[in-house]
């Protein structure tokens, strides 16, 4: 095996856990499946990750930045809140129909195992990097006068309850079309919901 | 004809003066100056009358704060409870005592050429305002007061370094003035007798002889005395004029002018002293000047009074709706009733206006009706004009908001 | 020889003079300097007597106006004339600095330097010998510094940095809750930041309120009263007790702070609940 950097071999340890997590269910699989997987012994595994709890609190920090980074890259442009909503709402069913793993291990794990991620991962810590732009988003929005000044929770649920909600359904197979066909109008429809209609 | 400017009266102001034979035999005051408070507030947040309205004057922030807020509250149909009343009275208590000692000395005894302890005086102020600022955040200015309370939080502790800042200033007082018994008049008092007696002014600026007094708190009651009758005084019976050649408003009650103030206020309460010395020296600038002082000491032990019965775990603040509608109040500044009027329309202040002690006192007279600081002046000796317009305490920037 | 001092006042409610008498131990400042004109204080000339006099120290209180009049003189006449010779001028008070509260009703109200945060036509001929000292009112010390200061480090404002660099937020007692955003249900407890809901001004507000303490006692924010921005040009903003938010956010960052370097801390630091922070600072264990 060529010699790679240990940062490189951590994320390949990463990728590897996601896609196992997403095929076979968190609770499912172990340190030792991992290994297996990667033809490492599970010894080695515990040199960069200390548990399987560890792994998966650096899992959702890793998504939280790979999202947030892009959302930030939409959000340095000089575009208005409604091309924005476009962007994410791409990037969001992009990223679930290329790396479905990457939305799934934070829709199926991270909100739904909370015991999992209670010492360490409180709160918004480990989301922060991505619900930081979502609020620069929304700021940036309202500030503008684009956007509806309202709470930001009953902004974000909207938004994210919306797009959770499709990916869920395409994981489910139960869209009949391609994720990717819906991505206009429901960017109208969050644009429309949060609009300031003055 | 004379033209006087009147000067660090809190301010400026011109009086028109015409003399024969070296007495005053017509008066006009002027103030010269308008700074638009009023419109300012117009169209602003009802709160933002509470950062506003202390900067009408630089010596009554404290006094254009409450009366703000109670204007407001009444709006509301809000009444504090105790320890709230207590923490703003203490407070402009506070503010009043500084007023009138910075008048007693910088003003009056610098006036009247007499000497005094700068540096007491000055402690005495340091201190008073210190003990304001334990509530307040600070004196000058500031706006710890609000419809529903105010914004600080006393402990024990600060109750206690309050206690003993009122008793310094007590102290450093009774040092400096000595008592109020006008048998026996000693130190301050009596240099300021003396002197008023040596250049013959014991007798001069003698007024109308009727008071007002609109506030109403632990230490007086809203009331009026005309020809000696004590009847309660109602609010709506207040009208304002305009007046030629000066930016500020004459005010009459029931068509007739009534000094407000210090003097008004003893009378008023009735206390002794002052009663006393009006018996003998009518409102005079004697009696005038002597209430001012005299109230100094009955404002001190108030402060101290509250302080020890003030009851710190009641809440310093309920939280209260400002309602759309119109109202006014009154409170009890140092130079006397200070009248706020206010009218609310789609929860922005749609009115304002700000009735000063001072225009109570130096209406000019209008409709044949002679007013306070004219009949005060004419007749006098024209060299005693400065020290009877001084008498009053006349602020001018309040007066020119 | 005493420096000679003159304190004029233009369009004023006077509250800078009686913040100055508050000074402890004024009597070395009254000495200190030959006190031709105070409005409060003892001085030895009359209004009308300052037509011929010149001064070393020029103050200014209050904003000047064209065509004001100063007993029998016009403001910003006399102003420009006994400036021109002074070696040093002192605004003092937001009104001598940016025109303050009264430009709210007249545009026409200016500071010596600025006209709000514009300069003014002043600027050019004055900027190099003028101290500013905004706050409303400033504070005794500030005032008593900049008349004696030489050389001082001013920032774009020609505010000294020593009383200026500082933020009101610096030193506030309730700093603990707003590193860990707590805040200040409502009024009137000693608990929670101000910052969040009651429109306190102290994180992006130049001033050293709680570093030198106002009455050597306290400060708006020590008695719970939000800071107010006094010392900037867009004193008075409005809707002065409630923050401005776009969407829960305060629409004003703590001084330099990016919103997203805001954003991530506030963030983590409110995931962190800490019991102590949300308890009545005396309450019974």
């Amino acid at each position: 095996m060529a010699r790679i950097s240990k940062e490189e071999r951590k994320r390949q340890i990463m990728d590897t856990a996601l896609r196992l997590f997403s095929k076979e269910g968190f609770f499912e699989v172990t340190i030792a499946d991992i290994a297996k997987e990667m033809k490492m012994s599970a010894g080695n595994i515990y040199n960069y990750f200390s548990s399987k709890d560890a792994l998966a609190k650096e899992l959702i920090l890793y998504i939280s930045k790979y999202l947030g980074n892009q959302i930030r890259q939409i959000n340095m442009q000089p575009l208005s809140a409604k091309e924005k909503i476009k962007q994410i709402v791409e990037l969001y069913f992009k990223t679930a129909k290329e790396r479905p793993e990457l939305i799934e291990y934070f829709l199926r794990i991270y909100l739904s195992n909370r015991e999992v991620f209670k010492d360490g991962c409180e709160g918004m810590i480990c989301v922060s990097p991505f619900v930081t732009e979502i609020m620069i988003f929304f700021e940036e929005g309202v500030r503008s006068g684009e956007l509806r000044d309202q709470d930001f929770f009953s902004a974000f649920g909207l938004f994210m309850g919306y797009l959770g909600g499709m990916v869920f359904l395409m994981g489910e197979g139960m869209l009949p079309n391609d994720i990717e066909f819906y991505t206009d109008e429901i960017a109208e429809n969050i644009y429309r919901a949060l609009k300031n209609e003055t | 004809m004379k033209i006087e400017l009147i000067e660090k009266i809190e301010g400026e102001a011109f009086l028109d003066v015409s003399c024969r034979q070296g007495k005053v035999r017509d008066a006009y005051v002027r103030f010269p100056h308008y700074r638009g408070i009023e419109k300012i507030l117009v169209g602003r947040d009802p709160l933002d009358a509470l950062v506003i309205n202390p900067r009408v004057c630089g010596i009554c922030g404290h006094a254009h704060l409450q009366a703000t807020v109670r204007t407001l509250e009444k709006l509301a149909g809000f009444e504090p409870n105790e320890k709230v009343k207590k923490i703003r009275e203490i407070t402009r208590f506070c503010e009043m005592v500084q007023n009138h000692i910075k008048w007693f000395y910088l003003v009056v005894f610098d006036r009247l050429g007499l000497t005094y302890d700068f540096r007491t005086v000055h402690v005495m102020i340091q201190k008073i305002n210190m003990l304001a600022a334990i509530f307040s955040g600070q004196w000058p200015h500031s706006s710890y007061a609000l419809p529903g309370g105010v914004t600080c939080d006393p402990s024990q502790l600060e109750i206690l370094q309050a206690k003993r800042l009122v008793q310094s200033v007590r102290e450093h007082f009774v040092l400096l003035v000595g008592a109020f018994d006008i048998k026996n008049l000693s130190k301050d008092l009596k240099r300021l007798y003396d002197r008023l007696e040596e250049r013959d002014l014991l007798y001069t600026g003698k007024s109308l002889d009727r008071f007002i007094t609109f506030g109403s708190d632990s230490y007086v009651q809203s009331s009026k005395i005309l020809h000696g009758k004590v009847r309660p005084a109602k609010l709506h019976n207040i009208r304002e004029f305009g007046q030629e050649k000066s930016h500020a408003k004459g005010v009459t009650y029931k068509g007739k002018f009534y000094e407000t103030g210090p003097l008004a206020r003893t009378m008023l309460r009735g206390d002794l002293f002052v009663k006393q010395l009006h018996r003998r020296y009518k409102d005079s600038i004697t009696t005038r000047i002597f209430a001012r002082i005299y109230e100094v000491g009955t404002l001190l032990k108030k402060i101290d009074e509250h302080l020890r019965t003030i009851d710190i775990s009641e809440p310093s603040y309920t939280p209260l709706e400002i309602p759309d509608g119109e109202t006014m109040s009154a409170i009890e500044a140092a130079r006397g009733s200070l009248i706020h009027k206010v009218c609310i329309e789609k929860g922005k202040i749609a009115e304002y206006v700000i009735i000063t002690p001072t225009q109570w006192n130096l209406s000019n007279a209008k409709n044949g009706e002679s007013s306070i600081i004219k009949k005060a002046l004419i007749g006098a000796q024209c060299e005693a004009t400065d020290i009877i317009f001084r008498s009053f305490d006349i602020c001018s920037v309040c007066t020119t908001h | 020889m005493r420096p000679k001092v003159i304190w004029l006042q233009g369009v004023t409610c006077n509250g800078n003079s009686h913040s100055f008498v508050n000074l402890p131990d004024i009597e070395d400042c009254l000495r200190r300097y030959d006190w031709l004109y105070h409005p409060v204080l003892p001085s030895s000339c009359t209004l009308d007597e300052l037509s011929d006099k010149e001064c070393d120290i020029l103050v200014l209180e209050g904003g000047l106006k064209p065509g004001w009049r100063k007993g029998e003189f016009d403001l910003e006449k006399l102003f420009l004339r006994l400036a021109k010779r002074a070696k040093k001028v002192v605004a003092v008070g937001s009104c001598a600095v940016y025109g303050g509260v009264f430009r709210e009703y007249d545009e026409n109200i200016t500071g010596v330097l600025f006209s709000g945060a514009q300069k003014t036509k002043h600027y050019k001929s004055l900027a190099q010998k003028t101290v500013n000292i905004p706050g409303c009112p400033a504070h005794p010390e500030w005032i008593a510094f900049a008349l004696d200061a030489e050389r001082v480090k001013l920032d774009t404002y020609n505010r000294p940095k020593e009383l200026y660099a500082y933020t009101v937020h610096s030193g506030c007692m309730r700093n603990e809750y707003f590193e860990w955003k707590v805040d200040a249900e409502q009024f009137g407890t000693k608990e929670g930041c101000l910052y969040y809901r009651q429109g306190c001004q102290g994180p992006f507000t130049h001033g050293s309120c709680n570093k030198i303490l106002w009455n050597e006692t306290a400060s708006k924010t020590r008695v719970g009263t939000p800071c107010f921005g006094c010392t900037e040009p867009d004193f008075p903003k409005r809707d002065l007790f409630a923050t401005k938010t776009y969407m829960g956010i305060p629409a004003t960052m703590p001084l330099g702070v990016p919103k997203r370097a805001y954003l991530t801390i506030t963030g983590i630091a409110k995931s962190f609940h800490i019991p102590r922070l949300h308890k009545r600072l005396f309450d019974e264990d």
